[in-house]
């Protein structure tokens, strides 16, 4: 008798976990067979989910699809994951068949890696909006809607800082000299990866005739940098940097914002995202001006991201999926949306910036006269900025006793290491 | 020992744990900033004490879902976790044969293993299994709670298998004598004496299950499923985090784990009392 | 009778051990199948078999063997800070003080402070708290940012691990010395045994147990460690405080080298089982028996 009791207990724990699963099946069926039913009665699609990387949209893209729902009746799951995750879970999950219907990359290496899984979306109405020159493309094929465009260079205190009067290396570097003597933290990177090196070292590739190409030689080893004449100019401004302004490793991007808006430091090199970081301070004029390395006057604009279909999902998903890109970029709703809750410039020609902060409205403006270098960063060797160079030029920052020339010579070596 | 005394080291005793404590006042104090205020000084009082950072916090995270979400997972982690762990270590320690020793040594060896180099395989792993045996494994609670099981297994059954070792056979052998089954031996007069261990291994593996993020962030996609961990990563961006919320956040996911462990030590002294009174 | 012993022992140990099998050893098995593939980790990208190349690679990593040797280090202090700290934790609020529940209780709170916040919240404390002492008091040589110092920014890992983890052996040890009857240190009281030698003579040898799993929690847990390392130091200054688990998912995750990492992790996890089993084999033979 007692021993009966003992099989029904266990058996039933054991059960417990796999019935609870099959009821969750059971209804997850019943779901897709009823959307099946209504998509031949009325325009219903298939329920879709979309993962991105960008926390600071999260909310106004839930809310979106609220809105979705009431206006087209279709409905957009949207996952959510902290920003330095991402990745990691979007491969996670695509191993086990789990992938999103809609997700975003970065093109280059990132756009790269995931190419296998790429809806084709060149002859999708929607791929007619990108503004020129702004797809998200592989192997002159169209895979990616860009979510928008963003900017950097130096933002700078207007108070503080003349861009007219730094138009090159030399100028920069006896600005900051000068900074220094007036006691002020001319140029301030900060500690993060791409706030220290990811960003600021992009302009001397961009400058390089073909970047892509030139990218493809460094990998190689087949460059010497410190021949380069961008380069040596590069690491001119990173020597002006380390002996005048406030050692990077000591400034995070909050103290980095925090010490631009009250007036300590002059100049940063960041993009148009960090208007963001000063909503809590006193109002203040900034403006955003190219890294005069060899006299550059461009700022480095590109898309940050684009969306990209899943292709292993469904039929009735990808299109389902195409309605929500096309509706995102075409209806008041979708539109208003992008610019003005996800303060995102807009990369399509369907939608008319308006009330963009100062240093989108610079962004946005250059990307207008064409007057801005690329993102050669995109380029680089996968996972090159967080595992190797951002180490190395801390090392520069922390041993003062490493030359630039030394500097740029490990810059080679740490980088054909990590193509390899 | 005097009464005196005893009161003086006791208020040392506190006050010295408090002093330990001192970091979570950084968490408490920048729940209540602004950007610019925490710029100006991280260790400073705000300037005033609103708690619309708490408000805003649980808004976005959905407190009372998620809530809900973490409390199902945690509590029904914990109790297949004791029973399971509880008696396949009795098993384990009382029948010592080859087959104990290898399967205790399994248990025991992966605890070493980095999750990040299972997280791929498992979720492969799981993938299979919805698709040939029709369980749903991932994106469903159960599935998770299925994979906390077999991840918090190794500690449950290594702190058992430990404690198990220090009771006495007698009483399980006069029990048999009496006819009791083996069934009704564990159940009976075993598993009453492990009660301190359990609570022990009840706590230890409420945090682990309540604070884990990695593998719910694998297996849980859908917002309604989300659990108050997962929850906070509006907060968590990729090169800042929005310090207020995420500290009030943060102060919000601790407070049920505070009270739970505030009550469940107490059963702990119960348990021994009652112990010494047999 | 032993037909039926054998179907009680399978009904006891099998539904554990079969889910931990699905959960566990079958994806660690899957793991080491990969540790002989090059493959980046994108599932419908070619899986190449290379044999023994992935661990004949990791050995020439110098920045892995770095890694591995800093994890050791950190291991070692960790271990003996976490575990001091528990024991003199626990033996205090056990003496019997009014107010030890609640020291309990407060003792065991960072434990409930998930790792990555954890690290945040130091990460203020070394470098903005840490610069304002040394600021006011003038001992900066103590007290500067100790997060860009190579050295210091691993005891600052060490500090802030211990002051996780204390909490945690303290409610083992806590356990432990409650299954020490009261009876037993009576009687040791009343032939006149002193605090001290009621702890060395007693309490210590029959707390072998709690110190058997302290020890391997504590190891098994530093050997792990992730979560803090990312959100303290993130492997600075300069990949120094790149501690094991950090190193693989960077390998796996950062450079796309599925393989390799996976190679790495078996490398380690057959170094870490044989060390911590040595000492889980030798600490078990010093417990007293009942």
């Amino acid at each position: 008798m007692k021993k009966r009791w003992a099989f029904v207990l266990l058996s039933a724990m054991l059960i417990v976990l796999s019935a609870c699963g099959n009821n969750a099946n059971n209804k997850a069926n019943e779901g897709t067979s009823n959307t099946g039913n209504n998509a031949n009665q009325s325009e219903k699609l298939e329920k879709i989910t979309l993962f991105q990387s960008k926390v600071e949209i999260a909310e106004a893209l839930e809310n979106l699809v609220v809105k979705y729902k009431e206006e087209t009746g279709n409905e957009v799951e949207v996952w959510g994951s902290a920003g330095d995750s991402y990745i990691t879970q979007l491969q996670t999950k695509l191993a086990a068949n789990e992938g999103p219907t809609i997700f975003s990359v970065q093109p280059g290496a990132e756009a790269e890696k995931f190419a296998s899984y790429y809806h084709d979306m060149t002859n999708e109405p929607y791929a007619e909006y990108i503004s020129p020159n702004m797809a998200l493309e592989i192997d002159g094929k169209v895979v990616g809607m860009p979510i928008g465009v963003e900017g950097f260079g130096l933002v700078y205190n207007k108070e503080l800082y003349d861009p007219s009067k730094v138009t090159d290396t030399n100028s920069l570097v006896q600005q900051l000299e000068q900074f220094k003597a007036d006691g002020i933290n001319g140029l301030s990177l900060s500690q993060e990866a791409y706030f220290l090196i990811g960003h600021i070292i992009n302009t001397p590739f961009a400058l390089q005739e073909d970047p892509v190409a030139f990218i493809e030689q460094v990998n190689k080893g087949e460059v010497k940098l410190s021949e380069v004449p961008a380069f040596q100019e590069f690491a001119q401004v990173m020597d002006a940097i380390r002996a005048n302004s406030v050692n990077p490793m000591e400034v995070t991007y909050d103290t980095q914002m925090g010490d631009l808006a009250t007036g300590k430091t002059a100049a940063v090199h960041q993009g148009n995202w960090s208007y963001g970081m000063l909503a809590d301070y006193d109002e203040m004029e900034i403006g955003m001006a190219p890294l005069p390395i060899l006299g550059n006057d461009k700022l480095a604009v590109d898309i940050p991201a684009g969306w990209v279909i899943n292709n292993k999902a469904s039929e009735a998903q990808i299109k389902a999926a195409n309605a929500f890109i096309d509706w995102l970029y075409t209806s008041e709703t979708g539109k208003n949306t992008v610019v003005n809750d996800f303060g995102f410039i807009p990369a399509v020609t369907t939608i008319e910036p308006t009330g963009l902060d100062p240093l989108s409205q610079q962004v946005f403006d250059a990307t207008q006269s064409g007057n801005t270098i690329s993102w050669a960063l995109n380029y680089f060797p996968q996972g090159i900025i967080i595992n190797d160079l951002a180490p190395l030029t801390s090392e520069f920052f922390l041993n003062t006793s490493m030359t630039p020339e030394q500097y740029l010579e490990k810059l080679g070596e740490v980088w054909a290491k990590a193509a390899k | 020992m005097g009464k005196a005394r005893n009161g003086v080291i006791s208020t040392l005793i506190v006050i010295g744990a408090l002093l330990f404590l001192s970091p979570i006042y950084i968490m408490l104090v920048n729940s209540f900033k602004t950007r610019s205020e925490l710029y100006e000084n991280v260790l400073a009082l705000p300037g005033s004490f609103s708690f619309e950072y708490y408000a805003g916090a649980m808004k976005k995270m959905n407190f009372l879902t998620v809530l809900g979400n973490s409390l199902y997972v945690t509590i029904a982690t914990v109790i297949f976790v004791v029973i399971l762990s509880s008696m396949t270590a009795w098993m384990l320690v009382r029948r010592d044969n080859a087959m104990s020793k290898i399967i205790f040594f399994s248990f025991v060896a992966t605890m070493l293993i980095p999750f990040q180099t299972l997280m791929m395989p498992l979720m492969q792993v799981m993938d299979w299994i919805r698709t040939n045996l029709h369980l749903p494994m991932l994106n469903t609670h159960e599935g998770l709670i299925f994979m906390n099981i077999g991840f918090h297994a190794g500690i449950a059954v290594f702190l058992y298998h430990g404690f198990i070792k220090s009771i006495p056979i007698a009483l399980e052998e006069a029990a048999v004598l009496d006819g009791a089954s083996t069934f009704g031996v564990f159940w009976r007069i075993v598993f009453p004496l492990l009660t301190s261990i359990t609570v022990t291994v009840a706590i230890l593996d409420v945090i682990a299950s309540w604070n884990d993020y990695l593998l719910p962030s694998l297996v849980l996609s859908d917002k309604g499923l989300r659990t108050i961990q997962l929850s906070t990563f509006y907060f968590f961006g990729e090169f800042t985090i929005v310090w207020n919320q995420a500290m009030a956040g943060l102060t919000l996911t601790i407070i049920p784990v505070v009270i739970f462990y505030a009550f469940a030590q107490k059963y702990i002294i119960k348990g021994i009392a009652a112990g010494a009174v047999k | 009778m032993n037909r039926n012993s054998k179907l009680w022992y399978m009904l006891f140990t099998m539904p554990l051990f079969l889910i931990f099998l699905t959960v566990v050893v079958i994806p660690f098995l899957i793991g080491i199948y990969y540790s002989f593939i090059d493959w980046d980790g994108i599932p419908s990208n070619p899986k190449l078999f290379v044999g023994l190349d992935n661990y004949a690679t990791l050995f020439q990593d110098q920045r892995f063997l770095d890694s591995a040797w800093q994890t050791i280090k950190f291991t070692v202090f960790a271990l003996i800070s976490v575990n001091l700290l528990g024991l003199i934790f626990s033996l205090i609020v056990t003496a019997g003080f009014r107010t030890s529940n609640l020291a309990r209780t407060l003792l065991f709170m960072p434990n409930l402070i998930g790792g990555l916040i954890l690290g945040y919240i130091w990460r203020f404390i070394f470098t903005d708290g840490f610069k304002q002492i040394g600021e006011t008091t003038g001992i900066d040589s103590i007290f500067f940012n100790w997060l860009i110092d190579p050295n210091y920014a691993l005891l600052a890992l060490v500090i802030v691990f211990t002051w996780q983890m204390a909490g945690y052996t303290m409610v083992i040890y806590i356990a432990g010395i409650q299954g020490i009857s009261e009876e037993v240190m009576e009687a040791a009281k009343v032939d006149g045994a002193n605090l001290w030698h009621r702890i060395t003579k007693i309490v210590f040898p029959l707390l072998m147990p709690s110190f058997t799993i302290c020890l391997f929690l504590t190891l098994s847990g530093a050997f792990k460690i992730y979560d803090v390392n990312l959100s303290l130091t993130n492997g600075g200054p300069i990949h120094t405080t790149e501690l094991f688990a950090m190193n693989i998912f960077n390998e796996i995750f950062g450079y796309g080298n599925y393989g390799l990492g996976q190679a790495k992790a078996i490398v380690f996890f057959v170094i870490v089982a044989l060390v911590t089993l040595t000492q889980v084999v030798i600490t078990k033979r010093k417990e007293v028996q009942m």
